[in-house]
């Protein structure tokens, strides 16, 4: 009688466990936790139950999550699963740190810290992945490091610079010529208003100029080979502000509107600034890089200040 | 009073007054209130010659004198007042002024008042008469009444104030001007005549006639009532100037006479200090406009409400329908111009750039200033550390730990408008005083020229009076060679130069002082 029992509780044997618990990962593709097996399987030991788990976690079919109230398995993606035949332990927990990683990419000390690996085991397995075609390396602006990611994937905006970055380069003309153009396109705009002579609201209301319209007119002209979103523009149109060339102000417009952005818009206009350059300028003291320096009878003094005689006959 | 007052202040002096005075103006500049003896003795002059210097120091209103440090019984202690003395530089501008309101006659008036410091009425007339009828053509001359007209329209528009009475020993100090309540009342005095021209051949009749004027003088009945300039009440013009100018290089022409008919109707009733003017309804602006800008109701409502909502320069406030200047804005807003306009014309317009980030954001990080304006890190970097050694940004360290550490704090730029535009008003004043000087250099390296020339044209002009012949005339000036003239050419030309400039540079010291002390006031 005892080895009826025994056979009986070893048909349940390994083989089925796992299958078992595969069909149920498959059933919740969000994952199971340790509750949901021993409500399916109540006659399994817990130790039993681990060996079963283990064993699909080093062929790799079960994915390892921990959530708020515990464990979680996971069936793994069948395509993943195959590309990692090859690789050990260790690799496929650096494509997975990496894989954590997403968009914004992963510094090599990062992958050190968070798989506790030593460098240069980190190293070999970062060039084996990149021989593999599995990761790829980017260089970051931000950081002018290397920064690891997934190879299908787009780097994110910060580590590339956007569009105001090409190979790591800022592009400081392509600034300054956006710059330019959009003041042009905002003065036109403010002349045209100042000569139609209407009644003043109307000429100010007409001077200004949504965002959109500016982004629009700007990727009419064509100037750009990147494509320019309208924060791209807001950034210029910001600058312009910054160099008292043009104000903005916000007004609510409702949502659904072009180029409304939370039920705001903001209005641009170009405006002259409000005084000459001031007198201190005309003067040469007011430019002189010695200034501090100079006192009279010293060596340099007013008397034989080399910049008053040139600028006296000029 | 800084020190680079003081040598402006010294400077001003010994051009205006010589070098006794000077000497005196600086050490009381310097040493504060002292009495006779201690000048007379620290700086080594006779005693009846610092007694002169100081009755012409406190004839013009810059030094005060009034009782010891030890009670009543003590010697008299002298006071220099240093803004009195920096205002010496501005005195082409208050002429000029004048001249544009009041015309000719409005200019000498005020060109004698500032030479003399007090004068009375009667005698200001004598002498504006005299003066003008020198310039009229022969056979003509001006009348008094004339120049008493335009006396009481400058009297009229506050620009012309009575001195306050002297204190007696003993008495507390004399009541500032605004609480003198005839301080812009006209004597009662009946001016009758014309003003005399001065011939050089007639110096024996202008003898006798002299002994007659002064006869004249004494019964004229406005003994002891002097009157000086008013500052103050020039400098609210020039600030309202300002403000006009700049409303209308923002907005249009017609935005900037409304600003003017406003500032025109608060004129009397503002106080120097006030923050903002008195309220005026619309009703009021629209009967005062200037004829010949005839623009219908309804777009003056509207021009005031563009005013409203100009948020740079934006100085007006309006609950409903009665608009009011805010003044105190204004100046700051025109301070921050200057303030942004020396970073760009010095540094270049994209430090003016994060100059302009950075009043405007406040406290910002290194990185946020990149990216803001749009500029590559490492010449921001360099901009930025330049703008730091030059005191225009400060840093502000903000830890994250309780010791510093260096890696652990957030280091902020910002700029605070304030401190700024006192700076800048101190190197205003070293460029006036380097200007002055060099100017004074250069008179005296070509003193022997200047002489030269000015002995030519006396021996010219005594050739011509005795009707010498054309060929001596000729003679003569040939006695100045073609480079020496050239030389003369050119210095003549330089110094008009640092003339002009050193009213330009005024300018800016207008503004920022305005500023300064709109802001202590609070």
């Amino acid at each position: 009688m005892a080895d009826v029992k025994k056979v009986k509780k070893e048909s349940t044997d390994p083989v089925d466990i796992e299958n078992r618990i595969k069909a149920l990962c498959q059933q919740f593709p969000h994952g199971i936790t340790d509750q949901v097996i021993q409500n399916d399987m109540p006659n399994l030991e817990a130790q039993q139950r681990a060996m079963a788990i283990n064993r699909l976690l080093s062929l790799g079919q079960l994915d390892l999550l921990r959530n708020s109230s515990g464990l979680l398995y996971r069936m793994k993606d069948a395509q993943t699963a195959s590309k990692m035949k090859g690789s050990d332990n260790q690799e496929k927990l650096v494509y997975q740190v990496i894989e954590d990683a997403g968009n914004k990419g992963i510094w090599s000390r990062d992958i050190r810290y968070k798989s506790n690996l030593p460098l240069t085991e980190i190293n070999k397995i970062l060039k084996n992945l990149e021989s593999k075609k599995l990761i790829k390396a980017v260089k970051s602006v931000a950081a002018s490091k290397k920064v690891y990611m997934l190879y299908n994937l787009q780097p994110d905006r910060s580590v590339t610079g956007g569009a105001w970055y090409s190979d790591q380069d800022f592009e400081s003309e392509f600034v300054e010529v956006l710059n330019q153009q959009c003041f042009k396109f905002l003065q036109s705009k403010a002349e045209v208003a100042r000569d139609s002579k209407q009644n003043p609201m109307v000429q100010r209301n007409s001077s200004f100029a949504t965002s959109h319209e500016v982004w629009k007119c700007i990727c009419e002209l064509g100037i750009s080979k990147v494509d320019l979103s309208m924060e791209d523009i807001e950034t210029i149109l910001n600058t312009l502000i910054y160099d008292g060339k043009v104000e903005m102000t916000i007004i609510a417009a409702k949502e659904g509107t072009v180029g409304s952005v939370d039920g705001q818009m903001k209005l641009y206009r170009g405006v002259n600034p409000i005084i000459q350059p001031t007198g201190l300028v005309k003067t040469p003291c007011g430019l002189c890089p010695v200034f501090d320096d100079c006192h009279e009878g010293g060596e340099i003094s007013p008397s034989n200040c080399v910049y008053m005689a040139e600028w006296l006959n000029f | 009073m800084t020190a680079q007052e003081v040598r402006l202040c010294g400077l001003l002096l010994q051009e205006h007054f010589g070098e006794v005075v000077e000497r005196i103006g600086t050490h009381l500049l310097r040493g504060g209130a002292q009495n006779l003896r201690t000048i007379a003795n620290e700086t080594n002059t006779p005693l009846d010659l610092v007694k002169k210097s100081l009755c012409v120091l406190v004839q013009h209103g810059a030094c005060e004198f009034g009782s010891g440090r030890r009670g009543p019984g003590s010697p008299v202690e002298y006071r220099a007042n240093c803004e009195r003395v920096l205002r010496v530089l501005r005195y082409p501008r208050y002429i000029y002024t004048a001249k544009t309101l009041y015309g000719d006659t409005g200019e000498l008036i005020v060109e004698e008042v500032l030479q003399r410091g007090h004068m009375t009425m009667s005698n200001t007339v004598k002498t504006v008469a005299d003066r003008l009828t020198h310039n009229m053509e022969e056979g003509r001359s001006m009348e008094y009444s004339e120049v008493v007209s335009a006396f009481s329209k400058l009297v009229e528009t506050h620009f012309l104030q009575r001195c306050p009475p002297v204190a007696e020993m003993g008495t507390a100090a004399s009541s500032t001007t605004p609480s003198n309540p005839d301080c812009y009342k006209l004597p009662h005095v009946t001016l009758i005549g014309r003003g005399k021209r001065r011939r050089s051949s007639d110096d024996s009749e202008e003898q006798r006639g002299g002994k007659k004027a002064k006869m004249e003088v004494e019964s004229c009945g406005d003994e002891g009532i002097y009157w000086q300039v008013n500052f103050e009440r020039f400098h609210q013009h020039f600030r309202d100037q300002a403000v006009i100018s700049a409303v209308a290089s923002k907005l249009d022409q017609t935005s900037s006479e409304i600003v003017r008919t406003m500032l025109r109707m608060s004129e009397v009733t503002t106080t120097q200090t006030a923050a903002y003017t008195q309220p005026l309804s619309a009703n009021e602006i629209f009967r005062s406009l200037p004829p010949n800008y005839s623009i219908s109701r309804p777009i003056l409502d509207q021009y005031l409400s563009l005013l409203v909502d100009d948020p740079v320069g934006a100085d007006l406030d309006s609950p409903p329908h009665i608009p009011t200047l805010n003044l105190q804005r204004a100046l700051a807003n025109l301070a921050r111009a200057t303030l942004e306009s020396v970073v760009q014309e010095r540094f270049g317009s994209r430090s003016a750039r994060i100059f302009r980030l950075l009043l405007r954001k406040r406290h910002l990080e290194q990185k946020q200033v990149e990216d803001f304006a749009m500029i590559p890190a490492k010449e921001a970097k360099d901009m930025l550390y330049t703008l730091l050694s030059e005191n225009l940004v400060q840093l502000q360290e903000i830890p994250k730990t309780p010791d510093h550490a260096p890696s652990r704090t957030f280091y902020l730029y910002t700029v605070n408008q304030l401190p700024t535009a006192r700076l800048l008003l101190q190197h205003c004043y070293k460029t006036v005083a380097n200007l002055i000087e060099r100017r004074l250099f250069e008179t005296k390296e070509n003193k022997r020229l200047l002489e030269k020339s000015q002995r030519i044209e006396a021996i010219l002009a005594s050739l011509q009076a005795s009707g010498a012949e054309p060929e001596q005339l000729t003679e003569v000036e040939e006695m100045i060679t073609a480079p020496e003239r050239q030389q003369l050419e050119a210095l003549r030309h330089h110094i008009n130069k640092l003339d002009s400039t050193e009213n330009q540079v005024d300018e800016t010291v207008f503004l920022l002082e305005s500023y300064i002390f709109s802001t202590k006031t609070k």
